[in-house]
């Protein structure tokens, strides 16, 4: 091993918690939820209302529901129930998705790093 | 009449790449636990390349291994081999860099570890810029880099007892 060597390691090693610390802190309490529907996104809503939407998605309906700030998936129509089982979801930045569905819902809003990120 | 000479060096590129192809094969049927993580056996061939002949070897080596496995395995120019290409490409222009530092430079440990670094960096790029550009894919990098770090130091001490082993070559 040579000098280099130890030093690449050294340092790797101690940017790679960073690199965790970065991308996997929670943002604060979020204040929208944005609706993603075939891989665009949709609609952009308040978490302040508390509403049911349902959004049109490949294979059906999916029902998602707001409330206290919250949003969350009640239905969906595909197999696995990812979404449902996902539950509320409340920090910006979190997410719920119906793969099957292409439908998911992301909260927006609160303390985050980013907003969107381009190469 | 103009004749096709094989040298010594395309000889020599031949058996390496066919030798790194094998690897990348075999390994392609093992279970991931997560789609971009892979020990990335066939950079040890790429690292002891790069020592033992040098950097331009290693990229013919290190390029040919992706074309014809990605022809083997029936993925080429599919996403797959896009994002393979991609980390291949990325690693090796790395390791034409750091070939170029100073002193005694890096042994097989520093640059298999800057290469699983490079190549997990480049793929992931990649994917996030051509396939899934959704901010939350980035929640999978941590992870991503993590398993290239612990491969690239793994990759780099089988190098390095590999190269003990080998005679000389040239």
């Amino acid at each position: 091993m040579t000098r280099a060597d130890w030093i690449l390691i050294v340092v790797t090693l101690a940017l790679l918690p960073l690199l965790y610390a970065t991308l996997w802190q929670r943002g604060g309490l979020g204040d929208q939820v944005e609706i993603w529907a075939a891989g665009q996104p949709t609609k952009i809503l308040s978490l302040d209302q508390d509403r049911t939407v349902h959004v049109h998605g490949a294979l059906g309906d999916s029902v998602i529901k707001i409330q206290h700030g919250k949003a969350r998936f009640v239905s969906s129509p595909c197999s696995g129930k990812i979404c449902i089982h996902s539950g509320w979801q409340s920090h910006s930045g979190e997410l719920a998705a119906c793969v099957p569905n292409r439908v998911s819902i992301e909260i927006l809003g609160g303390k985050r790093k980013y907003d969107s990120i381009n190469f | 009449m103009k004749t096709l000479i094989a040298t010594r060096e395309d000889y020599l590129i031949a058996w390496l790449a066919a030798l790194a192809v094998t690897i990348h094969i075999a390994e392609s049927a093992l279970p991931t636990p997560l789609p971009g993580v892979k020990p990335g056996l066939a950079n040890v061939v790429t690292i002891a390349v790069l020592m033992r002949f040098g950097w331009r070897t290693a990229v013919w080596v290190g390029l040919l291994r992706v074309l014809a496995g990605s022809l083997l395995l029936g993925t080429f120019l599919s996403p797959t081999f896009v994002l393979s290409a991609s980390g291949a490409v990325a690693s090796l222009a790395v390791l034409g860099l750091a070939i170029h530092l100073p002193g005694r430079g890096f042994g097989p440990l520093g640059y298999s570890l800057l290469a699983a670094m490079s190549h997990m960096a480049a793929q992931f790029g990649a994917a996030y810029a051509l396939f899934i550009p959704h901010p939350a894919l980035l929640h999978l990098l941590p992870v991503l880099m993590t398993a290239a770090v612990l491969f690239g130091i793994v990759n780099g001490i089988i190098v390095r007892s590999l190269l003990k082993h080998l005679p000389q070559g040239h």
